[in-house]
């Protein structure tokens, strides 16, 4: 019976990519910083470049997602700045794609199938539309990146 | 002496010694069923300043010699004058938008009162006035950040008195926001 279950438990683990997923993610920086700037003079603020690095193991050849989801709007005090405002431009393309950030819907910022490995570095860079309807402050909000294989 | 019937009934079912790879195996068949993620945060930060910019579509007015009983009033050659004036303040914060001429105008020794140079404006925001060379006069209010854009078409007051001559005078635009 010991050597059966033992059986049992090896041909499942073969034959389930999703058993033994390793995912690993990791960005630099995690500050991202839009400078302030004149909006006739720069229309489109890009931020420094943010660096991803990301490791998929044991994936079999099933998908895998990295996705970005705003908290909310950027904000500063009762002053806001809708989060659609912030687009990115990501490389290489594929796997990445460019996109605009959303508060309600994670967006996808890549996508592949089977695994990456060893470490694979993308990069995205996040552009703020720059506007004079925009009131003086300094606004803040987090982004959630996840890296998933289901 | 125990005989082969009660060593049979003294033992479990399974023997402890299966019960690892039981275990083993439920947890193996939960995992497989869960999807795997890892996340990271990071922070978006933007500063935004005050800035403000005022642009005027023409930067020099001009009002053509004419007969006071036939053209009491003198257009400017150029037509009303687009304003576009761009600000960003705090969400109830005002914006202003004045003119104020240096002096009044002025012929060799001779002068005209600036008050003699009115406009009429159009634009949300935006009123008619007189031109003063002592007080800055409000062309445009408006409240809260954002592009605003009007016209301000010149009229020269023409009357007999005044002495022949070619008159220029200065005026200056101030855009603020508070």
């Amino acid at each position: 019976m010991r050597r059966l279950l033992s059986f049992l438990a090896l041909l499942f683990f073969a034959s389930s990519p999703a058993l033994a997923q390793t995912l690993t993610l990791s960005l630099s920086p995690t500050v991202i910083t839009f400078p302030s700037s004149d909006p006739d003079t720069v229309p489109l603020i890009s931020a420094p470049p943010v660096q991803i690095t990301y490791r998929i193991r044991a994936n079999g050849n099933s998908p895998w997602s990295l996705t970005v989801l705003a908290a909310g709007d950027l904000i500063a005090g009762a002053s806001r700045i809708d989060i659609s405002n912030v687009t990115w431009v990501a490389t290489p393309a594929p796997p990445f794609q460019n996109g605009t950030l959303s508060k309600t819907v994670a967006q996808r910022v890549a996508s592949g199938n089977g695994n990456v490995n060893p470490d694979t570095l993308g990069s995205i860079t996040f552009r703020l539309a720059n506007s004079w309807t925009y009131n003086p402050g300094s606004y803040t909000q987090t982004v959630l990146f996840t890296l998933s294989a289901p | 002496m125990r005989g082969p019937g009660f060593a049979s009934a003294a033992r479990p079912a399974f023997p402890m010694r299966v019960t690892g790879p039981i275990l083993f195996l439920i947890l193996v068949v939960a995992a497989g069923r869960v999807p795997a993620a890892q996340t990271s945060t990071a922070t978006l930060n933007a500063s935004v300043n005050s800035v403000a910019r005022l642009s005027l579509s023409s930067a020099a007015l001009t009002f053509p010699d004419a007969d006071p009983d036939t053209v009491p009033s003198v257009q400017a050659s150029q037509g009303p004058i687009t304003v576009t004036a761009k600000a960003r303040t705090s969400p109830n914060g005002a914006i202003t938008l004045t003119v104020r001429a240096t002096d009044d105008l002025r012929s060799g020794v001779n002068t005209i009162p600036a008050s003699n140079i009115t406009w009429v404006a159009s634009g949300a925001g935006f009123g008619n006035g007189t031109l003063s060379a002592t007080t800055a006069q409000a062309v445009a209010t408006w409240t809260g950040s954002g592009v605003r854009t009007g016209t301000q078409n010149f009229f020269f007051r023409n009357v007999w008195s005044y002495a022949t001559g070619t008159y220029t005078l200065t005026i200056t635009y101030t855009l603020s926001a508070a």
